[in-house]
């Protein structure tokens, strides 16, 4: 009990940090970047980046939301990747 | 109380919002364009994965083996239902060496988004421990995957529960996180293997599907992706188990902890681009004096300090700029890792070292051919040479 105790405390903590920095005003530098951009930036922290041609438009929806919840994309990332990924396939 | 105050909430909102969703969609459903190709709301990607292997492992004073591993095949089909509800789906069948096949069982989970940055989800998964597990693990491995590093494996892993997870811009930094509650690893209770042949009480079941006690598993992880450009990762994980002996047993109250500190960063100094990445595990499980039967069919009991350690750390070379399309499919990748047994238990023995270098030519920007060779080296213990082809064919 006390290690859960432990655990639960830091988890809301950090919880409570996080919300604080999500505050933060994101700089504009961050919000004009491009899908392409962000498609080279995040594949490549995990994998190689796919070729746009891998797949049609309503599979790089669900590809996507794959990618959404196994690399930790935000929303506006998913978002600009996708649209970039379908324009460019 | 408050684990089962969480849980409550969890649950609850997993069945309220669904509902809610549907009743809206309902009243605000647009008409799909007929034969539209991108019609309707339901997206499906079906993707798949074939995993062939050769193996020859030389052991030290014996002749070597080599043998051809049969195929593993992999199904993941991915469906997007609609703006909110997402299911991943992952099975595998495996040929056995009777030539049968087993189907195996790896992921089913359901998403579900309440905001932008915050997501339920439940079923059976993958929790995310260290750098690679629940990451899509073996695509992330560019060490190949004929020998995993010892210093890893020991943690979380399939655990079938209900969670929290998400990821959002904080300034230039990017945070995610992912908190979940399961049923939990179970204690392996082994009161027959005499000690002298490695018995295994007290090491961790991972992979149990129905639990054995009302008590339930707490698992988190959080990262930090501190530059604009995402090429740094910095995550802790972990799971905290308070009871993992069947209830009402004397092994009812055996806890079991585990933690890992991962780290992932890639850069492009054109045309070479270099990975860097690391794990550190610790694994602590609450002392017992486990029962263990002789051979006048009394028993005595035993106990040790339940706590090790592992850790692995590597690096990969890509000329990924370069304009040579045949060199910028070539990466070299070199990893040492350790895993630290309990010393003083019957399982246990003396700390295993792991090296491993790794060639790699990609066919695909997802197809690996790996030329992989592990040195496994352990006080008292004959070395081990495995070198290892692997090829991971995806459609």
């Amino acid at each position: 009990m006390k290690y859960i105790k432990t655990i639960l405390s830091l988890v809301i903590i950090i919880f409570a940090l996080a919300f604080i920095i999500n505050g933060c005003a994101v700089p504009q530098s961050i919000k004009d970047k491009s899908g392409a951009q962000l498609w080279g930036e995040n594949c490549n922290r995990c994998h190689n980046a796919p070729d746009p041609r891998t797949y049609s438009d309503d599979q790089w929806d669900a590809a996507m939301e794959h990618m959404r919840q196994k690399g930790f994309l935000t929303d506006q990332e998913v978002g600009k990747i996708r649209d970039f990924l379908k324009q460019s396939n | 109380m408050v684990r089962q105050l969480i849980a409550g909430l969890m649950l609850t909102g997993m069945l309220i919002f669904p509902a809610i969703n549907s009743i809206a969609q309902t009243d605000t459903a647009s008409h799909p364009v007929v034969n539209s190709p991108n019609g309707g709301s339901q997206k499906v990607l079906f993707p798949g994965a074939a995993i062939s292997q050769y193996q020859y492992t030389q052991v030290q004073g014996s002749k070597g083996f080599g043998s051809f591993s049969p195929l593993t095949l992999f199904a993941i089909p991915l469906i997007k239902v609609n703006d909110n509800l997402f299911l991943d789906f992952a099975a595998d069948l495996s040929v056995n060496s009777d030539g049968s096949a087993t189907p195996g069982f790896d992921e089913l989970v359901v998403y579900y988004r309440l905001t932008p940055w915050l997501y339920l989800f439940g079923g059976s998964f993958n929790p995310r421990y260290g750098i690679y597990n629940g990451w899509l693990d073996d695509f992330t491995n560019r060490f190949g995957t004929g020998v995993s590093p010892v210093g890893m494996g020991y943690g979380a892993e399939n655990a079938d529960g209900i969670g929290i997870e998400g990821a959002f811009q904080a300034g230039y930094s990017k945070i995610y996180y992912q908190l979940y509650t399961s049923n939990g690893p179970q204690v392996v209770i082994d009161s027959l293997t005499p000690l002298s042949q490695g018995n295994l009480s007290g090491q961790m079941n991972q992979s149990s599907i129905i639990d054995n006690n009302r008590n339930k598993n707490v698992g988190w992880c959080i990262g930090y992706l501190p530059f604009s450009n995402s090429n740094l990762e910095v995550n802790f994980s972990g799971a905290y188990t308070p009871q993992t002996g069947n209830t009402g047993t004397a092994y009812q109250n055996i806890n079991n902890l585990v933690w890992a500190v991962g780290l992932n960063y890639y850069h492009l100094f054109s045309p070479i681009m270099i990975r860097a990445i690391g794990e550190y595990d610790g694994i602590q499980t609450s002392k017992f004096n486990y029962p263990i039967q002789q051979t006048d069919s009394t028993f005595t009991t035993y106990t040790y300090n339940n706590k090790y350690d592992g850790w692995f750390y590597g690096m990969t070379v890509r000329a990924a700029g370069s304009k040579n399309k045949w060199i910028k499919n070539f990466e070299l990748a070199a990893r040492i890792g350790a895993l630290n047994p309990p010393s003083d238990a019957p399982w246990g023995g003396s700390s295993i070292n792991q090296t491993t270098v790794t060639l790699t030519y990609y066919l695909n920007w997802d197809i690996p051919l790996s030329f992989e060779y592990d040195v496994l080296t352990q006080n008292g213990a004959p070395t081990q040479k495995i070198f290892s082809t692997v090829l991971f064919f995806r459609f």
